[in-house]
């Protein structure tokens, strides 16, 4: 597990510098409008209703954009999670801690592919 | 709050000649503020990890026909999914400054034949292209563009 | 001398022949009020207690000898002052090292690391005298200057909490020295070396937390080096997927 673990570090690391690169970027956008706006009912009527965000998801750009929303934050999450079991002393427990959140991670980006698949 | 170090840290393939203490991180080295930001900066992975399933279930109640996506609008009103939403802002926007501080220099300074811009540029750089994006994609969100 | 001040310096102690665990204890110390914490040490061997033992070598920072943890962070005890001190000093070897006496570190396990990053010019076909000397603009010498100035403090190990924690990790000095020849345009041995790091003691465990960088004496900022050899790295990687093996030098 921990060479399969080492062979798959580079791609992981990509995925998770992306996921704070790109996933930050989108999520902040996404995060002022249903944190803020949203509740503060600063939103416009029918902006997000249901035919228009079937609309805004369903078309290519827009499917691009919700791979990296839902599967960018995951591994991001997963890799920083890991670190910080690491952190706290967590050498030797590493493998399963890793394998146990990549596995996570890729079952929701697994998820997330059919998620948009349905639109 | 001071984990000990792994015992094996730092040894030597072959002991040497006399018995050693094992090795130990410094009483309270985990709680000085710099590591303190550090360590907050990988716990917002938890953060992260919960936005990436909850955008999961967004998209899936898009798939899933007008009932469930307005369901999910509805639970957004929700203290609490406000409430974790704005942790969730506050937890981005502390990853993208520490981010942006450190990844310019994390760039090589030449790969074949292209090198980066300078680091402040790069900084400079990725602070712009934050607040474009986001203005972009909060413009197209409340039916500015693509009405 | 009227300005001379008494400080406690309570320091870390160990006797690997009578101790089962490492004790601290205190000494009372006349300090000048321009001493820095190797001057105390050096004080407390001369005059107080000649059983303490310490590394220090030139007392002007350049020999990376006297890395001790100062109140809980790793510093040159040549290079700090004590008047950034009060009255009481911890002074305990340096963190995440094994322990060979008082405040002597077991060196062995970086000089592994070091060595195992192949830290000096490699290429497929050594050059012939007759072809004359090698030639370096000094803007070539600018993409790897700073990684070179590593004096081998160890102080970038105590700080670093991968090193704490992941034995195999290859740590902030040893990559950034490999990474100092991967970019030397001499050198040919860029993808020897990314392999290497993505080996038993994976670059990709750097969690970059920087603390190695922010206790750099020399200003190395081996956590930037670190950070470019992941990126090298995944180039490295990701050409070998494409490229087969035949296409390296």
């Amino acid at each position: 597990m921990k060479q399969l673990l080492l062979k798959l570090e580079p791609v992981i690391w990509l995925l998770f510098g992306q996921g704070i690169l790109v996933g930050t970027m989108l999520l902040t956008g996404w995060l002022l409008v249903v944190g803020l706006a949203l509740p503060l009912g600063l939103l416009p009527a029918g902006a997000l209703d249901h035919t228009r965000a079937l609309e805004l998801g369903s078309n290519a750009i827009g499917r691009l954009v919700l791979l990296a929303l839902i599967a960018l934050p995951l591994w991001k999450g997963a890799h920083h999670l890991r670190s910080l079991s690491i952190d706290f002393g967590g050498g030797a427990r590493d493998a399963a801690v890793a394998t146990l959140l990549y596995g996570l991670a890729s079952l929701g980006s697994l998820l997330a592919l059919v998620a948009i698949a349905r639109l | 709050m001071a984990p000990s170090a792994h015992p094996r840290a730092m040894a030597p393939a072959r002991p040497g000649r006399t018995r050693t203490a094992p090795p130990q991180t410094a009483e309270g080295w985990y709680a000085q503020p710099r590591m303190r930001r550090y360590l907050l900066f990988d716990a917002t992975g938890l953060v992260y990890l919960l936005l990436g399933f909850l955008m999961l279930r967004v998209t899936w109640a898009l798939g899933s026909g007008r009932v469930a996506w307005d369901r999910v609008l509805a639970n957004f009103e929700n203290p609490l999914y406000v409430a974790f939403h704005l942790l969730s802002l506050v937890a981005v926007v502390f990853v993208a400054v520490r981010f942006f501080r450190l990844f310019p220099k994390a760039q090589p300074p030449r790969i074949g034949p292209l090198k980066p811009p300078p680091a402040p540029m790069i900084h400079g750089l990725l602070y712009a292209a934050w607040i474009a994006i986001t203005l972009l994609f909060v413009t197209i969100l409340c039916g500015g563009l693509f009405a | 001398m009227s300005d001379v001040e008494r400080k406690t310096f309570v320091v870390t102690r160990f006797d690997p022949d009578r101790d089962e665990v490492p004790k601290t204890q205190s000494y009372e110390v006349p300090c000048q009020p321009d001493w820095k914490i190797l001057d105390a040490l050096n004080f407390i061997k001369d005059h107080i207690d000649a059983s303490l033992s310490h590394r220090w070598s030139c007392r002007m920072a350049v020999c990376g000898s006297c890395g001790m943890n100062v109140n809980g962070e790793p510093k040159l005890t040549c290079k700090v002052p004590i008047s950034d001190y009060s009255d009481t000093i911890e002074v305990a070897p340096l963190s995440n090292f094994p322990v060979i006496r008082d405040l002597v570190v077991e060196l062995e396990g970086f000089l592994e690391k070091l060595e195992a990053v192949k830290p000096f010019i490699l290429r497929a076909k050594e050059l012939s005298l007759d072809e004359g000397t090698t030639r370096q603009t000094p803007e070539e010498l600018e993409e790897f200057k700073q990684f070179s100035m590593c004096i081998n403090c160890m102080l970038c190990y105590a700080a670093c909490p991968v090193v704490a924690n992941e034995p195999e990790f290859l740590g902030p000095a040893a990559i950034a020295l490999g990474h100092r020849y991967s970019l030397d345009t001499r050198d040919e041995g860029a993808a020897v070396r990314s392999e290497i790091f993505r080996g038993e003691g994976t670059v990709f465990s750097c969690s970059y937390a920087n603390e190695c960088s922010e206790v750099c004496p020399k200003n190395v900022d081996p956590a930037a080096a670190v950070n470019q050899a992941k990126f090298n790295s995944v180039i490295d990687w990701a050409t070998r997927l494409v490229l087969p093996r035949g296409g390296e030098k």
